[in-house]
């Protein structure tokens, strides 16, 4: 296969994955999103048409796995036309739902359109604990119908639980509920403080007794259910002692495409002052993946600095988070804090100890139109 | 201990998909938010899964295939079967009752 030349030392392999987020519309109001601040309104969303020559471009350019997100994507009325539209040119099609708003039958015509697995969120164990953080009535009922139906339709379901500083005790009812309702696999994903999950910060961040009990619940669990159920988890990188191969590198296997057409390497890189990140009715993917200079700004290891650049675990992890760095400290190409060898580490430790042990703020929560980018800003001052 | 045995009868589930990467010119396996990259020994066995042939019958098979010894090749054989298994990205059945008697340590 040959490639186009960038005039990066390193090779560019295909991405294998394709996050398209097809709306930010969503009916419940998680403090944790991970989508942006300005959210993108109905009338700047992708048409069918588009999304679908995105998947056939996709997969030409080697993408494997497509997940299709949102926002809730069960709010597109088109989601069963775009399945089959992946469908029918190879992708391995994965659905991010809320489960509010998607039914049974619905679930059955995405299967028979094409859909591989659906992942389901479930915000808590407790129709209370649901209710806190997605702010929709009778959530957990819904959840848990659909995850029956899937069960009913044959299809692969993974319960998505997101873990914080209200729920996290309560890691082995997730487990429990993934095997009562037949998971196929369980995401134990600790928040990630990107969108509004950083607004939230203080109100949501476990403290560090909370995350050693998860630590030891994850590991008997992980040697137990062997064979049962998958587990993955997401530990919270400020207690880190080296940081996470974010998104397995910049640019190196996934690419995300929001619902107004605009690609980026991650969900979060909209945070990264100085990039301009190309739309999908501007350029082919395969342009974009391959020679847009937001794709190469932090590709492979060139663009690192001290202590990244000659440590040995800088292909493994590729110093952690650009827009981590970007938020916390106001420079995309410094180290991760997350990571013991940045010397701003330890100012990020002591952040999640403070924030954990003060009594929580209430939660700024999710919803269109909400301004509130200067208190992120002041949050971002304040950090690291 | 392993989850797998030579009296088992070993499928892909529906959902799990072997095909040939154009792009990539070799083999994919993909599951729910995973892709693997079998090697050719994997992708054949994978090919011969199911249809009813327990996993000491599809050794002793490409142990005549390909003259080599039929313990040597069921060891091979559930070892590399064994990491889906583990990720639950295969169906068993359990067949006869000394299943839990042959399986290999």
């Amino acid at each position: 296969m040959t490639q186009p030349p960038n005039g990066s030392p390193e090779s560019i392999e295909p991405p294998m994955g394709l996050l398209a987020e097809l709306t930010h519309r969503c009916p419940l109001q998680c403090p944790y999103c991970s989508n942006p601040l300005e959210l993108v309104r109905r009338e700047r969303e992708l048409e069918t048409a588009d999304w679908s020559r995105v998947f056939a471009e996709a997969a030409e350019l080697g993408v494997l796995q497509l997940h299709l997100s949102g926002g809730e994507p069960a709010l597109r009325p088109d989601l069963e036309t775009l399945v089959a539209r992946a469908a029918a040119v190879g992708l391995y099609t994965n659905l991010i739902t809320s489960a509010v708003g998607l039914d049974a039958d619905r679930l059955a015509r995405l299967r028979d359109a094409g859909l591989h697995h659906v992942q389901i969120s479930f915000q808590d164990v407790t129709p209370e604990g649901v209710e806190l953080i997605g702010r929709a009535p009778g959530a957990l009922s819904k959840k848990i119908a659909l995850a029956r139906a899937a069960v009913e339709l044959g299809l692969p379901w993974t319960l998505n639980a997101v873990l914080h500083r209200h729920n996290l005790d309560r890691v082995e009812r997730f487990l429990e509920l993934a095997l009562e309702l037949g998971a196929h696999r369980i995401e134990l994903a600790n928040v990630q403080y990107y969108g509004w999950g950083f607004v939230n910060r203080a109100a949501l961040m476990p403290t560090r007794a909370q995350l050693d009990r998860f630590r030891a619940v994850l590991e008997r669990a992980v040697r137990e259910l062997r064979g049962r159920l998958a587990i993955d988890y997401v530990i919270p990188d400020y207690y880190a002692r080296y940081p996470k191969p974010c998104m397995s590198g910049w640019g190196r296997s996934v690419m995300v495409v929001a619902p107004d057409g605009t690609v980026m390497p991650c969900h979060a890189a909209w945070v990264i002052p100085g990039l301009t990140f190309p739309r999908v009715q501007e350029q082919p993917l395969r342009a974009i993946w391959y020679e847009s200079a937001a794709f190469n700004a932090f590709r492979g290891t060139g663009w690192m600095r001290e202590p990244c650049r000659s440590c040995p675990r800088r292909e493994e992890d590729f110093g952690g988070c650009r827009c981590q760095a970007a938020m916390l400290l106001g420079d995309a190409a410094a180290t991760d804090p997350a990571c013991a060898l940045s010397p701003h580490h330890e100012a990020m430790v002591q952040l999640a100890e403070r924030e954990s042990t003060a009594p929580p703020p209430p939660f700024t929560y999710r919803r269109m139109g909400a301004r509130t980018t200067l208190r992120q800003r002041e949050l971002a001052a304040a950090g690291a | 201990m392993s989850l797998l045995g030579p009296a088992d009868v070993v499928r892909l589930p529906s959902w799990v998909v072997l095909r040939f990467d154009p792009v990539r010119r070799r083999h994919v396996l993909l599951a729910p938010e995973r892709v693997l990259f079998p090697c050719p020994t994997t992708v054949t066995i994978l090919q011969r899964l199911g249809e009813g042939r327990r996993l000491a019958d599809l050794a002793a098979e490409l142990a005549r295939e390909f003259d080599a010894p039929a313990g040597e090749i069921l060891e091979d054989v559930i070892a590399l079967l064994e990491e889906l298994a583990c990720g639950c990205l295969l169906e068993v059945r359990r067949c006869g009752h000394d299943a839990a008697a042959e399986r290999v340590a």
